[in-house]
């Protein structure tokens, strides 16, 4: 039976919930949408073309790739197809939290969508199982997604005023976005996914010697993630 | 601004946005089965192995362990986010230990 405190309960989720329940999000954005800015202004970016990209783009890692790439005078297209290979993941991501809006309609669709990240994503997973109704969900997703959105650009376009105003010095930049990853890498290796993660370590580290360019990264992440996946597939009993 | 930054950005905007919107416009509650969802969710890691490992072992184009920071400060890394799984922490401490042994190793 429905208590009538939860109902009350279930009454104030809403967008302001969702705002609140995105600060464990800043907190963890804060450090490194300030990395991001200096590093862009390090690269040559202004302050407000890293905000730029901040506000259009909202994704992490591919924004540190983007940069670097545009520094090292990779083409528009190339830098384009290795956001593709780094964001697809977004569509599985997005296919999970398709479900808790049966009824949406394409402002919600196009507005929620916009939102989704890798941290917003296993949040609101979270957070959206207890909330009743689907307008609700929808105010408390957006209330996450924005708090979290506005603060990646608001720390971008701090850290870019930083980065331009006082010259940093400071080799450690260079292994910033590393640090990053490596930290993802240890919160994301599992039993389930080690062997994908040796064979695509070594893929790259061979074709890098081999190829030119950046073109090793697309190969390595293919060729590991097909192998890796036909592999669990193999072994499924039928 | 460039035009090239501009359209840098407008493809990345494309490619990113679009991966996230389009279940949302296309499925009303279908997930992807099978080899595909297996592809989609090995992506990630071995996506995370190609951007690391390389710049790690190869910084300069060229296989380097002994006077290499990148190598020993990923080494190290590794343990210590193993450890304190915390985004500020980690970073902060990635940074330090590369500019220590950056002015060491050379």
């Amino acid at each position: 039976m429905i208590n009538e405190n939860d109902l009350i309960q279930h009454d104030k989720m809403g967008f302001i919930y969702g705002l609140r329940q995105s600060l464990t999000i800043v907190i963890g954005y804060a450090p490194v949408a300030i990395t991001f800015g200096i590093l862009a202004t390090q690269f040559g970016l202004t302050f407000w073309e890293a905000g730029l990209m901040s506000f259009f783009v909202y994704a992490g890692a591919s924004q540190f790739i983007g940069i670097e790439m545009i520094h090292q005078g990779a083409t528009p297209l190339m830098i384009g197809l290795t956001t593709l290979i780094i964001n697809i993941r977004h569509l599985l991501m997005s296919l999970s939290i398709v479900p808790f809006f049966p009824e949406r309609t394409l402002p919600w669709s196009l507005g929620l969508a916009q939102g989704l990240t890798d941290e917003t994503f296993v949040l609101n997973t979270k957070v959206l199982k207890e909330v009743v109704g689907e307008e609700n969900r929808q105010r408390v997703m957006l209330g996450i997604n924005l708090g979290a959105f506005s603060s990646w650009v608001t720390f971008t376009i701090l850290g870019g005023l930083i980065g331009n105003w006082l010259p940093v010095e400071f080799s450690g930049f260079q292994f910033a976005l590393l640090a990053l990853f490596i930290i993802l890498t240890t919160s994301s290796l599992s039993k389930k996914n080690y062997g994908t993660y040796l064979m695509a370590a070594i893929f790259s580290v061979v074709l890098k010697l081999l190829i030119p360019g950046k073109l090793y990264l697309i190969l390595s992440v293919a060729l590991a993630a097909g192998i890796g996946a036909w592999w669990r597939r193999r072994r499924l009993p039928i | 601004m460039s035009t090239e930054y501009l359209s840098t950005i407008v493809l990345m905007t494309l490619v990113t946005y679009g991966s996230r919107v389009l279940p949302f416009l296309l499925f009303k509650g279908k997930n992807v089965q099978g080899f595909a969802r297996d592809f989609i969710e090995l992506v990630p890691i071995a996506l995370l192995a190609a951007l690391v490992i390389p710049e790690l072992v190869t910084p300069g184009g060229t296989i380097i362990l002994i006077h290499n920071p990148f190598l020993w400060t990923g080494a190290l890394m590794f343990v210590f986010s193993r450890f304190v799984p915390n985004l500020f922490l980690g970073i902060v401490f990635g940074m330090a230990v590369f500019w220590g042994l950056d002015k060491l190793l050379i």
